[in-house]
């Protein structure tokens, strides 16, 4: 990668698996992950190139249902229909935290069916109690004993601590790319925000570090085209992983400064800490510190302390971005996302951030339905 | 199959399951007993506890002398009365969509409503109390189990709690993990006390649990040996009944009216094997209810089955779990929970990786051979994720290793709306005509 820019981005962007099949060429070994929960640290420390997996919501189911219901949350199947394709056959390996029952259910159906060479299931705990660090770092330890047996090379301290920095470098970067969308107009589009940071889900992290700062550059030189006057939003939701969802809401006349989003801000946002033995830093960060509605967080105090502690993080996102509401996608089959969407709703209301929540099935094809009611919520807010 | 005549359409949601058993015939009595010790809790101020079976909660709570109210059975109470539905209908209008979790959202609605009218809406038994605390659970089971109880805060603004309770790992060998699994386990358990006695004031009886936990283990070995007698033929006892017979071992586990039950369970089926009464008297095929939650609105399904000779045999939802042995050393309460519970997966999980197979299908293939199974039925239920994904593909996988045939009925928990009898009727029909082919039984 010789001329990192916006350019790259783009070509990247078109054809995900590009730099994948450059480095299987190159001797590299490549492991797929789900969700914002797998210690992509890990794999870069012991040589694999991570690469988060995601779906392609243009294109509808075509093998999976032979294999897999289509009661199960629609970016999973999708995600497992591309396996299916072949799309993911040049992965080394496949690396699944239990995040949500769909994705605990796909791990046994896709090792079996896929059959990767190396798979892994990494427990980890649903809240955050007595115990539940010390078991989840003993998981992550298991992990990395079934990583340092199957590749036969063990991963130092030092290795470890080196891919930690490399990460957090990359989510301090995601994070100073988001700071171009404070100002208003902001210097880049939501759309486009997701596109750079799809194009650096599959690359190893100190090309994508590389790519991002150019990227970065290159967007304060330019001269902002952006659309002066449009309502600034924060959307919510799980797996948006493409653009899509974000161009329509941003052809309706709203400017996605913000997100709590799985390709958005949810995994980039805290770093790990880098503690003496750096496996305890690690453990600790993906946690206690990254936000989902899959990990509980216990009940502290009234009502409004446990909202508080549930959901500050999306009020503090709302008043620093400066946005004017909120709109909350449910992809349908998520218990994960179903349960929690109305409390998210009327805290950010009770806030003074009015709310809409959408339902869609991940694939363009639902974001149609959904438009009418964007652009009446659009009305109302602007 | 002439046979099926006889049975009105219409009948698999206006009918309901003709019971073989005269214990299965107990329960309905035994469910209303449940409701009317949380009514009388309540009444005398006592706490009552939201919770979900499966879980360590209920032989817990019982030592701390705090009544469970187990929201999925009275979901399903609510589902056979007809009367869920306007729960769900209530949640859906609060915003929570109709694919969630049905036996969720039903409470979901109840909970909405009570709040609302300030008093218990009507429904099965006398109504459903508002819970003093709220008892989830996470990684074992499903994501609903810890989440729904967390948005119906909105309406209990009750204390809530979550453990993590856990499955070993399929691909990770048992040995490795078993140590740090049990701290965990065990550590989880120590907070749900600690939760409880602060929330409820209660405090716990030790004495009182351990006896519980005697309890439980002697009852677990009875149930699983009535469960012996269903591998004879003509079959004593069929699925309809046991998903009934089911509630004293998953709902009043470490009772002496738990023990009691699976004795008499026990008796009843060595008495019917011994004089050889099967359910229906000329038993042509034996099915397996090889996954699955059931549509409890609709078992009388089962009968459409045996008007054409086909007893369902056994099951593997709602099966009991295999007894098993826990180390001498380990003394304490809270400890032999947390043993057993992961004992039962690992004892099950044991032969994960046989052929790379699933667990599951190892099961299933195993029981085929003990109860001389025919055929194997399976129902998806649309708005549960964690039981029912994984369906098509143990099928798929069976079909490498058996030539009986499979069915997989469509239709929901709860939720009627998601159950097209005439579909149905239409799908077993044709199973039973690849039954007739492939069975040899009778030949
Ligand atoms: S969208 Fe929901 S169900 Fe799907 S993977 Fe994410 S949390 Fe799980
Ligand atoms: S196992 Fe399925 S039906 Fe039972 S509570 Fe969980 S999601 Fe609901």
């Amino acid at each position: 990668m010789s001329e990192p820019s916006l350019a790259t981005v783009e070509k990247l962007y078109q054809n995900r698996g590009l730099r994948a099949v450059e480095l299987k060429t190159e001797g590299i070994k490549t492991m797929g992950y789900l969700c914002c929960y797998a210690p992509t640290e890990l794999l870069t420390a012991a040589g694999v190139v991570p690469l988060r997996i995601t779906g392609n919501v243009n294109e509808s189911i075509s093998m999976a249902d032979a294999h897999i219901e289509t009661i199960t949350c629609p970016f999973v199947r999708n995600c497992f229909d591309l396996a299916l394709r072949g799309e993911y056959s040049f992965l080394d390996g496949f690396v699944v935290p239990h995040t949500c029952d769909n994705v605990a259910r796909i791990y046994d159906i896709w090792r079996y069916t896929i059959r990767q060479p190396y798979n892994h299931f990494i427990n980890v705990p649903h809240t955050i109690a007595t115990g539940s660090l010390d078991f989840f770092r003993a998981e992550l330890d298991t992990f990395k004993k079934s990583l340092e047996t199957s590749l036969d090379k063990h991963i130092s301290s030092d290795e470890l601590r080196e891919s930690i920095a490399l990460h957090n470098q990359f989510r301090g970067l995601v994070r100073k790319l988001y700071d171009l969308r404070l100002p208003d107009p902001p210097l880049l589009s939501g759309a486009e925000t997701m596109k750079i940071i799809l194009a650096t889900t599959r690359l190893p992290v100190n090309e994508a570090n590389e790519l991002l700062r150019s990227a970065i550059e290159e967007i304060k030189q330019r001269p902002n085209k952006q659309p002066k006057g449009h309502t600034r939003i924060l959307v919510y939701g799980p797996e948006v992983d493409d653009v899509p969802f974000i161009e329509m809401i941003e052809e309706m006349g709203f400017d996605v400064v913000i997100d709590d989003l799985c390709i958005g801000t949810r995994p980039y946002w805290s770093d790990v800490e880098i503690t003496p033995d750096p496996m305890d830093g690690l453990a600790q960060r993906y946690l206690e510190k990254i936000n989902c509605p899959r990990t509980f967080r216990p009940r502290t105090g009234t009502r409004k302390e446990d909202l508080d502690n549930r959901f500050k993080y999306i009020l503090d996102f709302a008043k620093k971005y400066r946005v004017k509401g909120i709109i909350l996608y449910v992809i349908k089959y998520c218990d994960i996302y179903g349960f929690d969407a109305v409390d998210v709703k009327d805290y950010m209301e009770e806030a003074g951030f009015p709310g809409i929540i959408v339902e869609g099935d991940y694939t363009s094809m639902s974001i149609d339905w959904m438009k009418t009611r964007i652009q009446a919520f659009q009305e109302m807010i602007a | 199959m002439e046979e099926k005549k006889g049975l009105l359409e219409g009948f698999m949601l206006s009918g309901r399951a003709v019971k073989a058993t005269e214990s299965a015939k107990m329960i309905r009595g035994i469910t209303r007993d449940m409701s009317q010790r949380a009514h009388a809790a309540v009444a005398e101020g006592k706490p009552v506890a939201y919770s979900f079976m499966g879980g360590p909660h209920g032989e817990i709570l019982r030592a701390m002398d705090i009544v469970p109210i187990w929201t999925e059975n009275y979901a399903a109470i609510c589902a056979a009365k007809r009367q869920a539905d306007a729960f769900i209908t209530k949640a859906e209008t609060e915003g929570y969509p109709r694919n969630l979790c049905s036996y969720c959202t039903s409470i979901l609605g109840i909970d909405a409503t009570r709040k609302e009218i300030g008093a218990l809406p009507d429904s099965a038994d006398g109504g459903l109390e508002k819970p003093t605390v709220m008892l989830g659970s996470g990684m074992m089971i499903c994501d609903p189990r810890y989440k729904a109880y967390q948005a119906a805060q909105r309406y209990n603004d009750v204390p809530y709690h979550v453990i993590d309770w856990l499955w070993p790992p399929v691909t990770t060998p048992i040995s490795e993990v078993q140590d740090y699994y049990l701290k965990y386990m065990i550590e989880q358990l120590w907070d749900l006390v600690a939760f409880l006695e602060k929330n409820t004031g209660h405090k716990m009886n030790w004495d009182r649990l351990s006896e519980i936990v005697d309890l439980s283990e002697r009852t677990i070995q009875v149930w699983h040996d009535a469960f012996q007698f269903r591998k004879a033929i003509p079959a004593p006892m069929p699925a309809e009944d046991a998903m009934n017979t089911m509630v004293p071992g998953w709902f009043l586990l470490g009772t002496q009216e738990s023990l009691d039950f699976f004795n008499n369970l026990y008796q009843e089926l060595k008495d019917r094997v011994e004089k050889k009464i099967g359910v229906i008297p000329n038993e042509k095929y034996r099915l397996m209810w090889a996954a699955g939650l059931p549509p409890w609105y609709a078992l009388a399904m089962f009968n459409y089955f045996e008007a054409m000779g086909a007893v369902t045999a056994i099951e593997i939802t709602y099966h009991p779990p295999d007894p098993v042995e826990i180390p001498q050393h380990v003394k304490h309460p809270l400890e032999r929970i947390a043993w057993r519970n992961f004992k039962q997966f690992s004892t099950m999980m044991g032969s994960a990786d046989e052929g790379g197979r699933d667990p599951m299908v190892n099961r299933v293939l195993k029981m085929c051979d003990d109860y001389h199974i025919d055929g194997l039925l399976m129902h998806r239920a649309m708005t549960c994720r964690t039981v029912h994904v994984g369906e098509i593909h143990m099928a798929n996988v069976l079909k490498e290793y058996t030539n009986r045939p499979i069915l997989i009925l469509e239709g929901d928990i709860i939720d009627m709306s998601a159950f097209d009898e005439a579909g149905a009727q239409a799908k077993i029909d044709n199973f039973m005509e690849l039954l007739e082919v492939t069975s040899h039984r009778n030949d």
